[in-house]
């Protein structure tokens, strides 16, 4: 339907003096709920939030591979939900065409060609 | 003021791009007026996710209901139940006597295949596609054990076998666990036959107050939420709490103790693993349990706690604003004993669950749940 025209509303992320990458996301001063977009509230408890860094190591929650069409992506492609340590849960794209085993570690490594989250797994 | 559903009607679902909404909605509208004896409304609630903006002025001056009220309302895969809901609080306030809701959707024309993720959502930029955003959970089910491959294709078997007795459902069919488990990989775990159809449907439903005529169905109690943050802390998959919390929500407002005394039940089975997850979100299964019950009979017509008897969104089909008015007048007849083979013996008690939206961060973006009873 709508092409990916505006503002990108994916997290951001950058890269550090070590390397490493990470998302800039908001940490709520409030409740303390991580966020991995910019926004100007804390979706959990509406409280001011504050600049926090998040990754690159985390965890995968779950993760599956899409085998359908979907405009601006090829199939078959990997996804993985991956709770970042002490960060947000965000989605992000993993090489190849095979789910990442739940559960076991994962890490940004910066942004897909196409401009998504990307994580490596431990197999 | 006890609310009445005095009438209600429902489309064809199926694949239908060369009808028009207009043809699809006097279909639904048409039945429902003709089964409440009535040929007008004070207001009208019409809910829609993906039809053009003016669709419900567009439908409803087809059929000459002009001049009058009228709301559009979205709330996802909610959005047929979201406009019951507020249809049936405008009638109980007293805001209006008569009122029609009206749910629409014509997928076949809107979308090539599955539903085009939204870009300007992130999680939907990224290429989180709805199957997608389910194959998590399921994936996660059977990470944890929760459930096996053949429970979740136990859920297919059973909706598509119930759709047998559905002359207005899409699909229907005697399938094996092993042929729902061999069927086109959709989104790992999840099979082509454990995912609903493009469906293109209108359904109707209208809403008066109470006369006290015996066997009338009525509206014991209704709850609306938006889901609250989904993430790293929630303690159950995608969907399960704002579930949990809404019914809670709709049992208190209906005055019942528990989920378990409810007869028969239409539960938002978009996806094998959504019925499965919603049954335990519901009570009516004990955590954990819900893909054991869907594998032994205990949610299938004939067992305890009988789950989408219409053949539920993976087989009547889904077009979405529809959907939860289906899943009402599938209730209603129930409750008035005209389900012929598909009928829950002696329904009294029913109970709607539509759940959706795949807003990134969020636990759904609605879910609506409500309890119909047989006077
Ligand atoms: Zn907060």
């Amino acid at each position: 339907m709508s092409s990916p025209t505006g503002a990108d509303p994916r997290p951001e992320i950058h890269r550090t003096a070590d390397g490493d990458w990470v998302v800039a996301g908001r940490r709520c001063r409030a409740c303390a709920e991580p966020v991995a977009y910019a926004w100007p509230r804390c979706p959990a408890c509406g409280a001011e939030v504050e600049v926090a860094h998040f990754g690159p190591r985390g965890t995968v929650w779950s993760s599956t591979v899409v085998r359908i069409a979907v405009p601006g992506h090829t199939p078959p492609y990997a996804l993985a939900y991956v709770d970042l340590d002490d960060g947000p849960r965000v989605l992000a794209h993993v090489a190849g065409d095979e789910p990442a085993p739940i559960g076991g570690a994962a890490w940004l490594i910066g942004a897909s060609d196409d401009g998504d989250l990307q994580v490596e797994v431990a197999r | 003021m006890t609310v009445a559903v005095a009438g209600v009607g429902t489309s064809h679902f199926g694949r239908q791009p060369d009808r028009d909404l207009v043809g699809l909605a006097w279909d639904a509208v048409s039945e429902a007026f003709a089964d409440a004896g009535v040929d007008a409304v004070d207001a009208v609630w019409v809910g829609t996710v993906f039809a053009p903006a003016g669709v419900a002025q567009r439908v409803l001056r087809a059929m000459g209901i002009t001049g009058i009220p009228v709301l559009t309302v979205e709330n996802a895969c909610a959005s047929g139940t979201t406009a019951f809901v507020e249809a049936h609080e405008a009638v109980r306030t007293g805001r209006y006597g008569r009122v029609l809701a009206l749910g629409l959707e014509q997928m076949s024309t809107a979308f090539a295949g599955a539903i085009t993720p939204e870009t300007t959502d992130p999680e939907g930029r990224a290429g989180l596609a709805m199957p997608a955003m389910y194959a998590m959970s399921a994936a996660r089910y059977l990470h944890t054990g929760a459930a096996t491959p053949e429970q979740l294709a136990a859920v297919s078997v059973k909706n598509h076998a119930h759709a047998v007795h559905n002359p207005r459902a899409q699909y229907s069919g005697r399938y094996t666990v092993d042929e729902v488990l061999a069927s086109r990989m959709i989104a790992d775990p999840l099979t082509l036959l454990q995912c609903c159809p493009t469906s293109d449907g209108a359904a109707a439903a209208v809403l008066t107050a109470a006369d006290g005529a015996a066997g009338e169905v009525v509206v014991r109690g209704a709850a609306l939420r938006s889901g609250a943050p989904w993430n790293h802390r929630s303690p159950h998959v995608w969907g399960h709490d704002i579930v949990a919390d809404t019914t809670r929500d709709a049992l208190a407002d209906a005055g019942l103790d528990a989920v378990t005394d409810v007869d028969v039940v239409e539960v938002h089975d978009a996806f094998t693993i959504g019925e499965i997850v919603t049954t335990e979100a519901l009570g009516l299964v004990p955590p954990g349990d819900g893909g054991k019950a869907a594998a032994g009979g205990v949610t299938a017509l004939g067992g305890a706690h009988p789950v989408n008897p219409s053949g539920g969104l993976l087989s009547r089909g889904h077009p979405l604003g529809a959907t939860g008015l289906a899943q009402l007048a599938e209730i209603t007849w129930q409750l008035r004993g005209q389900c012929g083979a598909r009928q829950v013996e002696g329904a009294r008690l029913g109970l709607v669950e539509t759940m959706g939206g795949g807003v990134s961060v969020l636990d759904g973006n609605a879910c609506v749940v409500t309890v119909l009873e047989a006077r």
